[in-house]
């Protein structure tokens, strides 16, 4: 008896070893490229679909008029409407498909009107899940370009702590952004504790400043986020032995160890740890883009272990 | 390689399995990495490929008893056999939890009498085998296995199948007891895995027409788990409702939260007065993680509007620099701390 084999849902087809199944992502567009350029084809498709019907109810009269006549004008007539229908994008759907758009739906990723910001994609579509993963932190690097003592930053800063037979960095903290620094001698800086990346940026830029102001000439020098954290919450719990036995290839499942499932994504390159609460985290990422886009490609294949008689 | 040999033969291994972990050791070994490995990690990583030979062979083994036998933190094991796994990408099947609860129950001392143990404590093998699966079973199904460490459950399933096969005489033993007798340790989850299973028979039991009227509790509903467990597809699917489609809308009505569950037990304790003549609405079936309140809220934070280039005022900055005055104190003190390990302590 294995626990899990009776309750499963049927076997989730394998994906191609780089994005799992089942996910209609495109070329090497990220998600929100895609949905924005589909969004952009759908306007025009359906001015063109408007045009289209007028034409065809004019041809289908004429069909109507000339049905007497060769049947291939009709098969023409027929394959221009079907080849019409088959144009609509898949991730948009027409109000035929059962399929409704999740209640209470609103532009998936709000985002704060930077240049930093990426673009915030257009509404969703209905394979779309409508949860919004939430940046939990940001981890940054950034060279304040000048060799420092760190023995007299730990003197001069209140909020600074140093313990070289520890640790060979100085932690210092700010309480606005709320955020933790590692500077070490060398002059490079790890930022972390950021919500976003602009509080990241804010946070560093704050830390140089104060580094500046203790006498050092701290630049701000390749300012980098290296990783971002992201969260979010499914809200139905998720049979976590049915996932490591149909994505094997990208899932390690170690109750023993942890509670949780680690899923290894291959595009975008990012780590989910999936717990049984259906608690999602998200890490890995470079840009913010790719935690969104990795939570778009997991959800539809744990909606799938979602029923569970 | 030759300790990887002696693993094997400690285990009691089949003889293939020592040349397939010995082939995975020299795999791993090729790598630099390991290679360049302290001498723990290279014990560590013996243990690592005689597990994955194991569990390729569906052979129960547990990485708690692989510790036990090496002497290492679970910690330290854990990091060697992820990094492992990943190093040679394999593909290790989960651990399957029929065969380690055959290995598990084989290994209670309670199917002889001895002079530890009471004559009326000693129980039939295949007997206790076959109930304690189906008690798995159960709290697989039920999401208590899911996320959990599977020797407690496993544990807990075993004492209950215990102790309901003879009741009468074994429902005053205790848990701690139970495994002392049996000479196996206690997993310190197996108390909650326990109660958590005995929930789930109760609830089972309030929809079994001749169970309802006697108003069962966690102790009286041992005796009847024979007839449960015998019931138990029809009584799961009538006692519990299926919770993943509705977590969502119980979340949204603000007095909603636990309703379902609420309505199951305001049933309970009014139909109770009513002799139970209609069951209890059926509970969530939902891990205990989700039927429990959460801890605290999480409030939605608010969008930011940092930009990353705002101005930073000097005063902001000035406030995390210690004053002159404050920089001598520190010294001070400093100095202070320095000096004070050499002056003896006084006795």
């Amino acid at each position: 008896m294995t626990p899990g084999i009776p309750i499963f849902s049927p076997m989730m087809p394998y994906g191609t070893g780089l994005t799992p199944q089942p996910i209609q992502n495109t070329n090497s567009l990220s998600i929100l490229e895609e949905q924005q350029r589909q969004q952009q084809q759908q306007q025009q498709q359906q001015q063109q679909q408007q045009q289209q019907q007028q034409q065809q109810q004019q041809q289908q009269a004429v069909a109507a008029a000339a049905v007497q006549q060769s049947t291939s004008q009709q098969a023409t007539s027929q394959q221009a409407t079907q080849g019409t229908s088959g144009q609509a994008p898949q991730l948009f759907h027409s109000q035929t498909l059962t399929t409704a758009p999740l209640p209470g739906t609103t532009p998936l990723y709000p985002s704060p009107m930077t240049p930093m910001t990426p673009i915030t994609p257009a509404t969703p579509a209905s394979e779309s899940s409508g949860i919004v993963p939430q940046l939990q932190n940001i981890v940054s690097t950034v060279n304040l370009g000048c060799k420092l003592d760190l023995k007299t930053i730990a003197l001069r800063a209140r909020n600074a702590e140093y313990n070289p037979k520890r640790f060979a960095a100085v932690i210092m903290r700010i309480r606005e952004p709320r955020t933790t620094a590692l500077i070490f001698s060398s002059g490079k800086m790890v930022c972390t504790g950021a919500k976003s990346e602009e509080q990241s940026r804010l946070a560093a830029r704050k830390y140089a400043r104060v580094v500046q102001k203790l006498g050092f000439p701290a630049k701000f020098l390749d300012f980098k986020i290296q990783n971002m954290v992201g969260s979010c919450d499914v809200k139905f719990p998720i049979r976590l032995e049915g996932l490591v036995l149909t994505h094997q290839q990208f899932s390690s499942y170690e109750p023993e160890l942890f509670p949780g499932l680690i899923y290894r994504m291959i595009k975008p390159r990012i780590v989910l740890l999936i717990f049984v609460s259906g608690k999602v985290v998200l890490t890995g990422a470079k840009v913010r883009a790719e935690i969104y886009e990795a939570f778009e490609n997991i959800y539809p294949i744990l909606k799938g272990f979602r029923k569970t008689t | 390689l030759r300790r990887v040999r002696d693993l094997c033969r400690v285990l009691q291994l089949p003889p293939t399995f020592e040349d397939t972990a010995v082939a995975y050791y020299q795999q791993a070994y090729r790598h630099a990495g390991i290679r360049a490995a302290r001498l723990q990690k290279k014990e560590v990583l013996v243990g690592c490929c005689v597990l994955i030979t194991c569990r390729q062979h569906n052979w129960p083994l547990t990485m708690g008893a692989i510790c036990t036998l090496l002497y290492v933190d679970l910690d330290v094991f854990s990091s060697t056999y992820m990094q492992i796994v990943k190093l040679l990408g394999l593909d290790v099947p989960s651990l399957c939890l029929a065969e380690l609860v055959k290995t598990y129950c084989n290994s209670f001392k309670l199917f002889e009498a001895s002079p530890s143990v009471p004559a009326k404590y000693v129980e039939d093998k295949e007997k206790m085998l076959s109930r304690t699966l189906q008690l798995v079973e159960l709290a697989s199904e039920t999401w208590l296995v899911t996320g959990r460490h599977p020797l407690p459950v496993i544990t807990a399933a075993t004492f209950l199948a215990w102790q309901s096969l003879q009741p009468a005489y074994r429902l005053s033993c205790s848990l701690a007891r139970f495994c002392k007798l049996a000479n196996v340790d206690l997993p310190y989850p197996a108390s909650s895995r326990l109660q958590e299973l005995l929930a789930v028979l109760l609830r089972m039991a309030e929809h079994l027409a001749w169970l309802r009227v006697l108003r069962l509790d966690k102790r009286s509903v041992v005796k009847h788990i024979g007839d449960l467990l015998q019931h138990r597809h029809s009584l799961v699917r009538s006692a519990f409702r299926d919770g993943t489609g509705e977590v969502e809308t119980l979340e949204k009505e603000p007095l909603g939260q636990g309703q379902g569950q609420g309505e199951g037990e305001v049933g309970n304790n009014s139909l109770g007065l009513l002799q139970g003549k209609r069951p209890a609405s059926p509970a969530l079936l939902l891990p205990p993680c989700m039927l429990k309140p959460p801890k605290r809220t999480c409030p939605t934070p608010p969008v930011s509007t940092v930009t990353g280039e705002e101005d930073i005022s000097d005063s902001e900055i000035e406030q995390y620099l210690r004053t002159p005055q404050e920089v001598r104190d520190f010294q001070r003190a400093q100095a202070a701390k320095q000096a004070a390990p050499s002056v003896a302590n006084p006795p």
